[in-house]
């Protein structure tokens, strides 16, 4: 991984001081401070590093894969992942902002701005056993650039046009640096190849470590090439998308400025990399992105069990009674419990199946938006529904037939009771067992009765709808009890 | 608003201050009458004894179709108050589909005092809370007394 793409540096050194390289250890010293013996192991195969000789990319390319010595291979996701190692040497012409600088007492940095072309698929087959394996980033990034390329071409260009005017203003030694380069690969569109077409040419960064790590001492920031986060964040660099660099900027300046608004992927992969919304879709990578799925839910459902509204023909159809004095409570005043105000004996009010009265404003407010009692939750549109759905059904039939007659017959048949007058007592049989159902006096029963006639005065009167009101109210009444629990 | 929620809400407060429960103190503001600021004292019986809570209880336009929003302004370690800068209670008659137009504001302030005096971990909105009120209660109990100390006195 260490390319020799910083030897043209070196020679720029101030005082161009010998560096001395153990092969026994990889140690890396300079020569005047402790001398040519390794200092850490006490091996004398050490060898002076020279420009034009460096004994270091002789061991990595000969013991390639084995070039991170920090990690055994196999815990490193990228230690067979070499992109850079198919492309040629640039010409010392490629290579200009060389710098060099002292980060701490025992590191340097040197940082230089390298143009190059690169096709990802020009390499052929002259490096056995990798013309099969294809530099995955570029490949990628290349194919990301033809879709997008044109779209953020521009203040891309612009940027990079500034920023290699600007002397040293590409200097960035805290890149990620170890072991050996990070490229930071970027678009380079102001060389010779306009457009994307031709493959990205890329404009990347290498920091040399020139002393080994003092664990005593503070050291700048050098983090390993493998962090998902940096691969992902560079690969967006590629591409346009302003994803930050965890590393910090030794000299506290962006790393780069004037980039394209948030590109949509990498507003997606910062969506799905940042830890707090790590959730895609229902699907989450932590127990907080969990808690406020389940919270989202949970509100979404919240209402989903309570009934809808009641239609407002149902609102209309309910009865109005005037306030009697059995009304009143025990001291003799009774007020609308929704709006608080006390009612007067001769008041006009409306009545819900279940008995409980409220203003007639009042109520219908409520209903609009619920079809329950304020007070006991019971429902009036229970018995009603069916009524209009039957209402519906025969009507359908009778347009489409003549079945009504015989269907009129077979109800009647079968239910001797429907026609008679106070049918509407079948219901009170079948909810006679509920507790906060009070029976119906004679006097509301008419009431009833004309209220259900009115609807259905040209067909037979409440025939099915007792009918259906005797087999199904009942359950629906079951349903909602088992639903909500018993009514309050 | 409509001029019947407004009506309600200054009923409901002639009636709370018949009837305040005890340790209970509502600062109402007639130019904002759908916030009340409530000062409540922690129940004797409870953990919260010795602490002074703030709360606000906030009137909806629709109320009182829509329950009234309970938030603690004083931070309570309690499973059902949120551990946030809302502090928000909600469960029981206060939950949107469990709230009918009849209740009132005392029961709402009778309900908070009852809640305090003993949580509902099985409705609670701080699960964590819950457990430790379930599972460790002397932890619960310890934790709930140093935020009284530190936060309601």
């Amino acid at each position: 991984m260490d390319r020799p793409t910083q030897q043209p540096a070196q020679p720029q050194q101030p005082a161009a001081r010998d560096m001395v390289y153990c092969h026994e250890c990889e140690n890396e010293w300079y020569r005047d401070e402790h001398g040519l013996t390794c200092p850490e192991c006490g091996s004398d195969f050490t060898e002076i590093i020279e420009a034009d000789h460096d004994p270091r990319d002789e061991r990595m390319l000969d013991e390639e894969g084995d070039d991170l010595p920090d990690l055994p291979p196999l815990l490193h996701p990228f230690h067979n992942h070499q992109p850079w190692r198919v492309m040629p040497d640039p010409d010392e012409g490629d290579v200009n902002q060389i710098q060099w600088r002292q980060n701490g007492p025992h590191s340097f940095s040197v940082t230089g701005t390298i143009y190059r072309s690169y096709t990802p698929n020009q390499h052929g087959g002259n490096e056995a056993g990798h013309d099969h394996d294809p530099p995955p980033l570029m490949g990628f990034a290349n194919i990301v650039q033809n879709i997008i390329g044109a779209g953020i071409g521009g203040g891309q260009r612009q940027t990079q046009e500034e920023a290699n005017q600007t002397a040293g203003g590409e200097a960035t030694p805290g890149t990620p640096a170890a072991p050996g380069a990070t490229p930071n690969p970027q678009p380079n569109p102001n060389h010779q190849q306009g457009g994307f077409a031709g493959g990205p040419r890329f404009h990347y960064h290498q920091t040399a470590r020139l002393f080994p790590r003092d664990a005593n001492n503070a050291q700048p920031h050098l983090e390993p090439v493998d962090d998902m986060h940096n691969v992902i964040a560079q690969l967006f660099n590629v591409i346009g998308g302003p994803m930050v660099q965890d590393g910090p900027h030794a000299d506290g300046r962006p790393q780069q400025t004037g980039l394209p608004p948030i590109h949509p992927f990498a507003a997606l992969f910062n969506t799905l990399l940042n830890p707090g919304n790590a959730a895609h879709g229902d699907f989450v990578y932590s127990q907080e992105a969990l808690d406020r799925i389940i919270t989202q839910l949970m509100e979404q459902n919240s209402t989903g069990n309570a009934p809808g509204p009641a239609t407002p023909d149902a609102i209309k159809a309910l009865p109005k009674i005037k306030v009697t004095l059995e009304m009143l409570g025990s001291d003799n005043r009774a007020e609308c419990s929704i709006c608080m105000d006390e009612v007067n004996i001769g008041e006009e009010v409306t009545e819900l199946p279940c008995h409980h009265w409220f203003h007639e404003q009042c109520v219908g407010m409520w209903l609009g938006e619920h079809d329950t009692c304020p007070h006991c939750r019971k429902g009036i549109m229970d018995h009603k529904k069916q009524n209009d759905s039957n209402n519906l059904d025969s009507s359908n039939t009778t347009a489409s037939n003549t079945r009504e007659p015989s269907d009129a017959a077979a109800s009647s048949s079968s239910d001797p009771t429907s026609h008679m007058p106070g049918s509407y007592g079948t219901i009170d049989a079948e909810t006679a067992g509920d507790p906060y159902t009070a029976p119906e006096s004679p006097e509301q029963q008419r009431l009833h009765q004309q209220q259900q006639a009115r609807p259905s005065s040209n067909r037979q009167p409440s025939s099915s709808s007792a009918h259906s009101d005797g087999s199904s109210g009942g359950l629906g009444e079951r349903i909602r009890r088992g639903l909500f629990g018993a009514p309050r | 608003m409509s001029a019947g929620s407004k009506k309600r809400i200054l009923k409901e407060y002639g009636e709370c201050m018949n009837d305040t429960p005890s340790g209970m103190k509502i600062n109402f503001d007639e130019q904002n009458m759908t916030e009340w600021e409530v000062l409540m004292d922690g129940p004797e019986q409870s953990v919260y004894a010795g602490g002074h809570f703030k709360l606000k209880i906030t009137f909806p336009i629709e109320y009182p179709f829509k329950p009234p929003v309970v938030s603690f302004k004083t931070k309570i370690y309690h499973p059902n108050v949120s551990n946030d800068e809302k502090g928000s209670m909600c469960l029981g008659m206060l939950r949107p589909e469990a709230w009918k137009p009849p209740n009132k504001v005392v029961s709402v302030l009778h309900l908070i005092q009852t809640l305090l005096i003993e949580p509902n971990s099985d409705d609670s909105i701080e699960p964590s809370i819950a457990t430790e009120y379930k599972d460790n209660r002397k932890e619960f109990e310890k934790t709930a007394k140093d935020w009284v100390k530190r936060y309601a006195k």
